[in-house]
């Protein structure tokens, strides 16, 4: 187990200096952020003098190693946009991110199963039927459209929930928290859903169609036979081996959720690190994309680690196998 | 929670007439130090905390702000200020002529982006408290008008916060904190999330509207933007997509206010390329003037103003709008006739038309996608083939350096407001000792608009200033050396009853404002 573990951590690391370099490639075709940094005015003197200044005469090689220098540091260099370092500034933006992909992903997770539960056991119920209509809407619908008709009915229509932002935070010091206030509350329930949408729908497919596979099972029949009641043959024993392949796809998806944030964020003026990514991009603000790819990168590379590990937890089978191997 | 009851508390504590505003751009401005970032949203944020030694009225006319008068000196050596008295910035300290000179310092040094106004600048001398004295190496008529948006900062409070000199690449004390003399003071600053702004009791003038605390948050996407001021919890937004402007107007409780800015839509030709980079001509059919009225006549400017623009745009017939101090009232208007623009094709040797490229922007002016989609189809009209692509603004400027363009779209909004700095920036030949011509990417040349040049910039005599300016203005519509397109529209969308001034320059003065209660 330890030695899969060490050879993971170190598959990781190449993984997260070939994104490095790939990032870095492509940043010369996103643009010149001189253009940006100074207005209309300027002269070829200022130009030169903050491309030295920014160290954006060197040659590719020596910006990449730089970087890498510092990155290990935890330094990733001051944003051209907001003059400041980029690390302060992802560390305020990570909250806001975080709380609302955790609400989503306990969004999804829970009524993802409940319903996929559910529609697997109520196969041919009404009720069934329209649950999963209905979330064939989730799959099909980009992520987009879906924030705007939620702000248009719940926002400018009913005026039940504030349209954008995330309302008003309580400063913890080294966290800013929405959880703590009504208005914070309330600014994450759009947003959430809109997120958690496509994720919930996709458990409860993924549930259902798992469920309906291992009920078919003859343990399954046995444990019928044997009278335990539904709910113990339902949830103890079918739903548990559903569990292999909702993990997997949980696991990617929470990545997805932090990552592809990036839409939710940008509809609802949601002040995360999505936003912040968006805003980079539009004003080449190299040091944070740098830096968001960087630690997205090592997100998505830990989130597989931890699931590769969970599956040994859930299926024993795994276990033994590896002893073998 | 903490943030609920500040604001309970401060609602108490308002006087009578007192009013919130909450407004949201597209973009946060990146910094809010007046020498670091020389663009419309710094300046438009920062002219309601700091102030210049002039200022601009709400037809853009120049009045005084902190001095009270300015004078030639001599026969055009140089201005001479007189400043206000009383005045004090909003820690406290008294504005002087050693804050003017460190300001000029400051604003001049390498390290700003804004040292190109103080060009022609040879020193600065305090001759008292309240009197200071700029010599100029050239005589210079427009330099009050060139110093509009420059902004005093107070010497004590920069060098004792490090903040002496600005800084673009690494941001210092002046980039998140503030300290003017003008009418609202930042109480806070989150950049890219919410700045707050609340109205300055010490402030030495008295026009200011009834908004009392100013929450400003960028909302980077317009139909946000629209739901939240349609919702109630903005009361302005700046811009309104101009197709959204007529659903707003009929929503009960909003309003859209329309006016226009000072930026004209211009296209550029390829003057000095030797071939096109599109297409397999030899030689560039655009050094030709027949090929070129051939494309302004080709474009039909109104049907683009009614469709794409939706009624809210002027044609233009120079770089500058009219109302700006040096406008050509001797230019006509461009007209679209693609008869004319077929025959003058043929004239010039191209009945077919021939191939180029044509580029455009698709994030940088309102609806620029839009219109550039049209003017590709007018081209083509008259028998030309454009080949049409268009790309964010990051990537444009980097483009049309690299001479990789035929025909291309471009935007100017004078930052003097008056009819040199176009010139200046996009018609004088280009040449990186004189700093001319730093934005002409075409490469337009014209011998007698270079000589002419020098002579506006010095000429003191108004008349024959403006006489110079015509002649001008006159070589560039004759020679067709851009085809100015359109003025572009300034929409707002406000809550009912919100009053307030848009001026030309798109700046968000909240003193001009008023806010139902």
């Amino acid at each position: 187990m330890l030695a899969y573990i060490i050879r993971r951590v170190f598959q990781s690391v190449i993984v997260l200096l070939a994104v490095g370099l790939v990032a870095f490639s492509m940043f010369r075709f996103v643009g010149d952020p001189i253009e940006n940094l100074l207005g209309q005015e300027r002269t070829v003197q200022d130009v030169e003098r903050l491309r030295e200044a920014l160290g954006l005469n060197d040659p590719f090689a020596v910006q990449y190693a730089r970087f890498l220098g510092r990155a290990v540091t935890g330094d990733f260099g001051i944003s051209y946009r907001q003059s400041r370092p980029v690390s302060q500034i992802i560390a305020e933006r990570a909250p806001a991110t975080l709380e609302l992909a955790f609400v989503s992903g306990v969004l999804a997770l829970t009524v993802g199963i409940g319903l996929g539960v559910f529609t697997a056991i109520r196969r041919d119920g009404w009720a069934a039927n329209i649950i999963m209509s209905v979330s064939l809407i989730g799959v099909s619908l980009p992520t987009f459209l879906i924030g705007i008709l939620l702000i248009y009915l719940f926002g400018v229509q009913l005026r039940w929930l504030p349209t954008f932002g995330r309302g008003d935070v309580v400063d913890l010091g080294w966290w800013t928290t929405g959880f703590l206030t009504s208005s914070g509350l309330k600014s994450l329930i759009l947003p959430s859903i809109t997120l958690g949408l496509f994720q919930m729908t996709l458990i409860m497919r993924l549930v259902r169609s798992e469920m309906l596979e291992v009920l078919r099972q003859d343990y399954i029949r046995f444990a019928r036979a044997r009278g335990l009641s539904a709910k113990s043959v339902n949830f103890r024993h079918a739903l548990k081996n559903t569990m292999v392949p909702v993990i997997t796809v949980t696991g990617l998806q929470l990545g997805a959720i932090i990552a592809f944030a990036i839409i939710t964020e940008t509809v609802f003026q949601w002040p995360g690190v999505g936003l912040l990514f968006i805003n980079a991009v539009q004003f080449v603000d190299i040091p944070v994309m740098a830096a968001y790819l960087m630690l997205i990168s090592v997100m998505f590379v830990m989130i597989n680690l931890l699931v590769d590990i969970l599956y040994v937890w859930v299926d024993p089978r795994l276990r033994i196998d590896g002893r073998h191997t | 929670m903490k943030t609920i009851l500040t604001a309970a508390l401060l609602a108490v504590a308002l006087p009578a007439g007192a009013a919130e505003l909450r407004f949201a751009t597209t973009s946060d401005p990146t910094t809010l130090d007046p020498n670091a970032g020389n663009s419309a949203p710094v300046f438009s944020l920062l002219i309601n905390v700091y102030e210049g030694l002039v200022r601009r009225d709400r037809d853009m006319k120049l009045e005084p702000s902190l001095a009270t008068a300015w004078e030639p000196i001599g026969a055009g050596e140089g201005w001479r200020f007189t400043l206000r008295e009383g005045v004090t910035f909003h820690g406290g300290q008294d504005f002087t002529a050693e804050d003017v000179i460190f300001s000029y310092e400051r604003g001049s040094a390498p390290e700003s982006d804004t040292s190109s106004w103080f060009a022609g600048v040879e020193r600065v001398e305090a001759v008292d408290d309240y009197t200071v004295e700029f010599y100029t190496t050239e005589p210079n008529p427009i330099f009050p008008d060139s110093i509009a948006n420059w902004m005093m900062l107070d010497k004590g409070w920069a060098e004792e916060n490090d903040a002496a000199l600005p800084s673009i690449e690494q941001g210092n004390f002046a980039t998140l904190n503030t300290n003017g003399t003008g009418p609202y003071m930042v109480t806070e600053r989150q950049p890219g999330l919410k700045t707050t702004l609340v109205a300055f009791d010490g402030w030495w003038d008295d026009d200011i509207g009834n908004v009392t605390e100013a929450v400003y948050q960028p909302v980077q996407n317009s139909a946000t933007a629209v739901a939240a001021l349609l919702s109630g919890e903005l009361d302005l937004i700046e811009p309104v997509p101009i197709q959204d402007a007529a659903r707003i107007e009929q929503s009960d409780g909003v309003d859209v206010i329309r006016g226009i800015e000072a930026r004209v839509i211009m296209l550029g030709f390829p003057h000095d390329a030797e071939n096109l980079i599109a297409g397999g001509e030899e030689g560039n059919p655009f050094k030709d003037v027949r090929v070129r009225q051939a494309v302004a006549h080709a474009i039909n400017i109104p049907a683009i103003l009614q469709t794409v623009m939706r009624g809210s745009a002027e044609q233009a017939t120079q770089l500058i709008g009219p109302g700006l101090r040096g406008y050509s009232e001797n230019i006509a208007p461009g007209t679209y006739d693609p008869d004319l623009a077929r025959q003058l094709l043929a004239e010039a040797g191209y009945p077919d038309g021939f191939a180029f490229s044509l580029k455009c922007t698709n994030d940088r002016y309102l609806n620029d996608e839009a219109v550039c989609t049209a003017i590709n189809a007018m081209l083509a009209q008259v028998g030309l083939k454009p080949l049409y692509e268009s790309m964010p603004v990051a990537n444009y400027w980097t483009t049309l350096r690299a001479e990789d363009h035929d025909m291309y779209l471009l935007g100017w909004s004078p930052g003097t407001f008056d009819a040199e700095h176009p010139l200046r920036f996009l018609v004088a030949t280009p040449n990186e000792e004189t700093k001319m011509g730093s934005w002409n990417f075409g490469g337009f040349s014209n011998a007698r608009i270079d000589e002419l040049m020098p002579m506006i910039q010095s000429e003191i005599d108004e008349p024959k200033r403006q006489a110079m300016l015509d002649e001008a203005n006159r070589i560039m519509a004759d020679e067709q050396a851009y085809v100015p397109l359109y003025i572009q529209p300034l929409v707002w969308g406000v809550k009912e009853g919100v009053e307030v001034v848009q001026r030309p320059d798109n700046f968000l003065v909240l003193r001009w404002m008023n806010v139902p209660e």
